[in-house]
């Protein structure tokens, strides 16, 4: 049973610190070892999970629900009401996504998410996170100068179109709805899905490329 | 805390690292640490005692490590504080008397066990919510000194109420697996309210918070 003490918790992070190597990959190894020894995990499940995430759980699920957002105004107005129950009906609840938000970009808005205080994420809709969507820099500065983050993106956003970061640092999650791009009329929605990106469902992209579709 | 998990605002950390940073996993014992840490193998954890845990790591450790090196060494402590291996065990390297192994699961278990693991944070309202959407509230200068969910850069600030989401599990409290609910809403601040003058005026960032952490303006 966890100890839920502050104090404790910081102790043992500091012996860990001066006694263990720091090498990640020992410290994972010792990690998985134990575990498995302690009957709380068949290694298998491990590969389980990792084929899970790259094969059927990733940002093509994502990309479905903007697709259908964006030929389907019925369904949009449902996402846009409420996404925790607009993606049941895909399947696609589960991981981080009991309260999930849907911030449609327009032509005067760019929404934009980060966690700045840890490195929340829609997991079940999304996948795994982007390591950049972990770094430092971007969890400290896509809050104070989002407009310099996107550019490193190659995202030239112009100065009147406004920028809505949204800091997830509570159980809300949130997925951007891009804008369909010019010349994708009567596309279905598999080809639609094709064209929208991860970053452009967290907001580090904007405009869509229709061209490689 | 005013721990140094607390990054947004800060400066110095240079460009985003995009170019190096598009595949998830980078090496294989990160893809490894990834799956102990999905299955949930330090169950009597809370994810905000899993959170808390990471903000108690050295600080230097904290902000030279790569993500998945944080949650290795944090996963360390949590097992080891939860008693469910020791620092001897660990020292050692292998358990003297092994439990039966677990039994393997398929990527299409794993696929159907996302599914059912969406959880809601709401909690039934035991209080009257003290602000509503449209309302301006300031929020609090000072924290806790434990896990709490206000950061730094948008302490002693004013911004506006857009949503309501009835209560939802109270982190400060969670951390310590004590399980209350409080009334969350969602503020925005302008960016200028939150980094001065030169910020774009049409720039808004967008917060969940607590009641306990506001105050009306």
């Amino acid at each position: 049973m966890s100890t839920f003490d502050s104090k404790h918790a910081a102790d043992l992070h500091r012996h860990l610190h001066s006694h263990l190597p720091s090498d990640p990959a020992l410290r994972v190894k010792a990690l998985e070892s134990l575990a498995v020894e302690k009957g709380l995990i068949a290694p298998e499940t491990v590969d389980a999970w990792v084929e899970a995430y790259s094969e059927h759980i990733g940002p093509m699920r994502g990309a479905k629900v903007v697709a259908r957002a964006w030929v389907a105004p019925e369904f949009k107005a449902r996402l846009l009401a409420d996404a925790t129950e607009a993606i049941k009906e895909f399947g696609f609840e589960g991981n981080a996504t009991g309260h999930l938000h849907a911030a449609e970009n327009t032509d005067d808005t760019h929404n934009m998410v980060v966690c700045t205080l840890c490195s929340c994420y829609p997991f079940s809709i999304l996948g795994m996170s982007p390591a950049w969507y972990k770094s430092a820099a971007y969890r400290a500065r896509a809050v104070r100068e989002p407009r310099a983050v996107l550019a490193e993106f190659g995202v030239d956003l112009p100065e009147d179109v406004a920028v809505r970061v949204w800091d997830s640092t509570a159980e809300l999650r949130y997925l951007v709805v891009p804008q369909r791009p010019a010349g994708t009329d009567g596309w279905d929605e598999e080809r639609l899905a094709g064209i929208v990106t991860r970053n452009s469902m967290i907001g580090t992209d904007r405009v869509l490329k229709t061209g490689a579709a | 805390m005013d721990g140094i998990h607390d990054l947004g605002g800060k400066e110095g950390h240079g460009p985003v690292p995009v170019t190096d940073g598009d595949a998830p996993f980078a090496h294989d014992w990160e893809q490894r640490m990834w799956g102990l840490a999905r299955e949930g193998i330090c169950p009597s954890m809370t994810i905000d005692w899993f959170r808390h845990g990471l903000e108690l790591m050295v600080p230097g450790d904290y902000l030279t490590f790569s993500y998945f090196q944080k949650w290795a060494t944090n996963y360390l402590m949590l097992m080891i504080d939860a008693g469910q291996i020791t620092l001897e065990e660990l020292e050692r390297g292998y358990v003297l008397d092994p439990a039966d192994p677990a039994k393997a699961k398929t990527a299409d278990q794993i696929v159907d066990q996302v599914r059912r693991a969406c959880v809601d944070f709401s909690v039934p309202e035991d209080a009257p919510a003290a602000f509503a959407p449209g309302d301006t509230v300031r929020t609090l200068r000072q924290i806790t000194h434990n896990h709490t969910r206000l950061p730094a850069y948008a302490r002693d600030c004013e911004g506006e109420v857009i949503a309501h989401h009835g209560c939802h599990l109270f982190p400060d409290e969670g951390a310590h697996n004590r399980h209350v609910g409080q009334h969350l809403y969602t503020v925005s601040f302008t960016a200028r309210e939150l980094w001065g003058q030169d910020a774009n005026p049409r720039d808004s960032v967008t917060l969940e918070l607590w009641e306990s952490y506001l105050v009306p303006a």
